[in-house]
């Protein structure tokens, strides 16, 4: 009978406990700041993190490289949320309750927690709804890619690191003014990842939320999310680190004598000891980064899988009889690409030289030498137009560009790039030869000489790769436009004629300018 | 014993000076309480740490880089951090009880919004002497002042313990204005010093502020907010 009665005692309080953390946790919802705060992060989220990202292409890459990339999403909430969260810490020290909530049944240190559980869940849960119905918005309007959702986790998990530091800071100091110090340390802190993280693309700087210098698809024009996933090392790295302050902060809470017993004092420092281990072991994983291909590798961390290419359909048209493939997420540049390539392969259609297809290929994050690669190349046997145009800016909306990229301007780089790499100009500005004949074939293509110097200034980063001795030439003069002049002043068989019989060697460089008619 | 010699006072003369000191003592009394329970002392230290902090942003050169948004983020954040201190000192622990024995409840939270802004820019313009401050002093007091105006007026509709979140907000509606090259004169931190139309703005926004907080006073605290000390 004694048995009995004990067995179902000790049933009852075990389900009992999770029961009153249960309702402990419902009460500190329903009580709680966070919601109302929540009202002015949402308006300052659609002005600060949305709308200037509508501004640029249609990619995920680049939607997301100011809000995610450059971490705006969480500097508009993690100050806030820190705010508010040492308003909820503070709350028990500025109504003088500390010595009540000491007696009751239930260590301090675990009301304390179960507060800062509910704020945190308040903070996070709008995090991922407000990022969820942006996500939602670019969807509707066909954005390309696919949402880089580990960058969701940092800046949640970077929310749940402000809360938990700010609401530390109300525990400690149950002051009015905890709320406001502890949101502009939120600014403060941001400010500083700001300036060391713009000006660090390796090392430990990459543990920086806001960091996006070298390390995020927008900041270096890649195709993360579209010809290969978006790589998870580093965002676990800030994961690891925001997760090990929340922990720290967290731990901090229980050290004062009266958040509990001797044990869950011990527990409150193994908490936060376990917290800034946590915190550093990020932080020495980040130093060990390099740069793929693919995005940020850690090697500790990467797994292999992640390496492998998305598989896509192609999106196909044609430009002046020769197919053109594109990834699916670049498709509304098809007609862009079509009317800007035209004129260029009909000059060139049936050379032995000639592309016979075109299709685009990944744009990969730079190897840190000599700038981006080249956008257009040209190779193989048969000859394949390569086209890496994550490089360029697209026509349309250009984010922090001076203005949209207009259509024409885009053919006309289009095409300067095709006959760069046509007359076999390398990853350099090619011989004297090599510019005369790609002169003219933009001459012939509808650009006038005069035009050219200037654009060739403004897309020579994908021109020419490595040191330039020399500057781009500013006006159309001297030998060379003389030379293309003669050579576009031909009719278009003769010109065609000639191309046929000295292509070969104005790639291989044998040409010197006196050899063109 | 005699009375000669004695002069008779004045009548009511004893009376009326007697009543002048007790006046005096009585409202000097009254704006120190006043300034306790505003806890005027820990802002003034916050002020005093924020002008500090200025300094050392402008002598160790904490530079962001990029364009206007990202040079005028340190100085911007460390103006707004000072408008928010003022704007927290005007929650009252005290609500209907004070209101409605101090008839000179209005004077006290103008006077202390004025000195307390006085107070914080004469801190920021002494931290602003280790480095050249982006706009200068002319744009310091400019922003300054805008700012603890949007401080008051959230202080006043949505509660001094939260005036704070004005401010704040105000600063990220101005770096996203600098990074789009708004030029708006009601995000006056990104006009030019002398631009009149940046100082108009900012004075309408603290002169309706300051009369908006005098008159009607913060936000009395919710059900949540209890005491604050």
């Amino acid at each position: 009978m004694a048995s009995a009665e004990v067995g179902h005692r000790a049933a009852r309080t075990f389900g009992a406990a999770p029961q009153g953390t249960a309702r402990l946790l419902r009460v500190n919802l329903r009580r709680n700041s966070m919601p109302w705060i929540l009202l002015l992060i949402a308006a300052l989220f659609w002005f600060d993190s949305y709308r200037p990202s509508i501004a640029t292409s249609p990619l995920y890459g680049m939607r997301t490289f100011w809000n995610l990339g450059q971490g705006h999403t969480i500097i508009d909430f993690g100050p806030f949320v820190a705010g508010v969260a040492a308003w909820m810490g503070s709350r028990e020290g500025r109504r003088g309750l500390g010595d009540l909530v000491t007696t009751t049944a239930r260590p301090r240190w675990a009301a304390q927690l179960a507060t800062w559980a509910a704020t945190t869940i308040w903070a996070v849960a709008a995090y991922l709804v407000f990022v969820c119905v942006m996500f939602a918005a670019y969807a509707r309007q066909g954005v390309g890619g696919s949402p880089p959702w580990w960058w969701v986790a940092v800046g949640a998990t970077a929310v749940a690191a402000f809360s938990a530091a700010g609401f530390a800071l109300g525990a400690y100091w149950p002051s009015r003014f905890a709320a406001a110090v502890a949101a502009f340390g939120g600014f403060v802190a941001m400010a500083l990842s700001s300036r060391t993280g713009f000006s660090h693309t390796s090392g430990w700087a990459l543990i920086l939320p806001t960091n996006s210098n070298g390390s995020f698809d927008g900041s270096v024009q890649a195709d993360s999310g579209i010809f290969y996933p978006w790589l998870p090392d580093l965002p676990i790295v800030r994961i690891m680190f925001l997760a090990g302050i929340a922990v720290a902060a967290l731990g901090l809470t229980g050290l004062p004598a009266r958040a509990g017993g001797p044990w869950l004092r011990r527990a409150a420092v193994a908490v936060t000891l376990a917290g800034v281990a946590l915190a550093g072991t990020g932080i020495e994983l980040a130093t060990t980064a390099k740069v793929a291909a693919n995005g940020i590798v850690i090697p500790a961390l990467h797994d292999a899988a992640n390496d492998a290419p998305l598989a896509y359909r192609p999106v196909c048209g044609h430009a002046a009889g020769v197919p053109l493939c594109l990834n699916p997420a670049y498709a509304r540049w098809m007609p862009n690409l079509t009317t800007a390539l035209a004129p260029v392969l009909l000059e060139v259609r049936g050379l032995a030289g000639a592309p016979v297809r075109a299709t685009q290929v990944p744009a990969s994050y730079p190897s840190g030498n000599g700038g981006p690669p080249q956008v257009i190349t040209l190779g193989g046997q048969p000859p394949v137009l390569r086209l890496s145009l994550g490089l360029v800016n697209l026509p349309g909306p250009c984010g922090f560009c001076s203005g949209p990229v207009v259509s024409k301007a885009f053919a006309n780089q289009v095409r300067l790039m095709f006959a760069h790499a046509f007359a076999g100009a390398g990853s350099g500005r090619g011989t004297q030869a090599q510019q005369a004949v790609q002169a003219a074939m933009l001459r012939v293509a509808g650009l006038p000489f005069a035009a050219q110097p200037r654009l060739i200034a403004n897309t020579e980063d994908f021109l020419a790769s490595g040191p330039r001795p020399q500057p781009a030439p500013s006006s159309a003069n001297g030998p060379v436009y003389a030379a293309a002049a003669r050579l576009a002043g031909l009719s278009a068989a003769a010109r065609h004629a000639w191309l046929a019989s000295h292509l070969a060697a104005l790639r291989a460089g044998r040409l010197a300018l006196k050899d063109l008619p | 014993m005699t009375a000669t010699g004695l002069h008779r006072q004045v009548p009511g003369s004893f009376l009326r000076g007697e009543t002048a000191a007790v006046l005096a003592l009585a409202g000097l009394r009254l704006t120190r309480l006043y300034l306790i329970s505003r806890r005027i002392p820990v802002a003034l230290a916050l002020l005093a740490g924020i002008g500090a902090l200025l300094w050392a942003a402008l002598h160790w050169q904490w530079n962001i880089a990029g364009g206007p948004a990202a040079a005028h983020f340190f100085p911007l954040t460390i103006e707004t951090g000072a408008a928010a201190v003022i704007s927290v000192t005007t929650h009252g622990p005290f609500g209907e009880p004070e209101r409605a024995a101090g008839r000179w409840l209005p004077w006290l939270r103008l006077g202390a919004a004025l000195a307390l802004t006085a107070i914080a820019f004469g801190a920021l313009a002494a931290g602003a002497t280790a480095g050249t401050l982006p706009g200068g002093t002319l744009a310091l007091l400019r922003d300054l002042g805008g700012m603890t105006g949007v401080g008051l007026l959230s202080a006043v509709f949505i509660g001094g313990a939260f005036g704070w979140a004005g401010p704040m907000a105000f600063l990220l509606i101005t770096e996203g204005a600098l990074a789009h090259r708004s030029t708006t004169p009601w995000a006056w931190p990104t006009r030019l010093p002398h631009d009149r139309g940046g100082a108009i703005c900012a004075c309408l926004v603290v002169a309706a502020g300051l009369v908006l907080i005098t008159v009607r006073g913060p936000r009395e605290p919710g059900r949540d907010a209890g005491e604050a000390s």
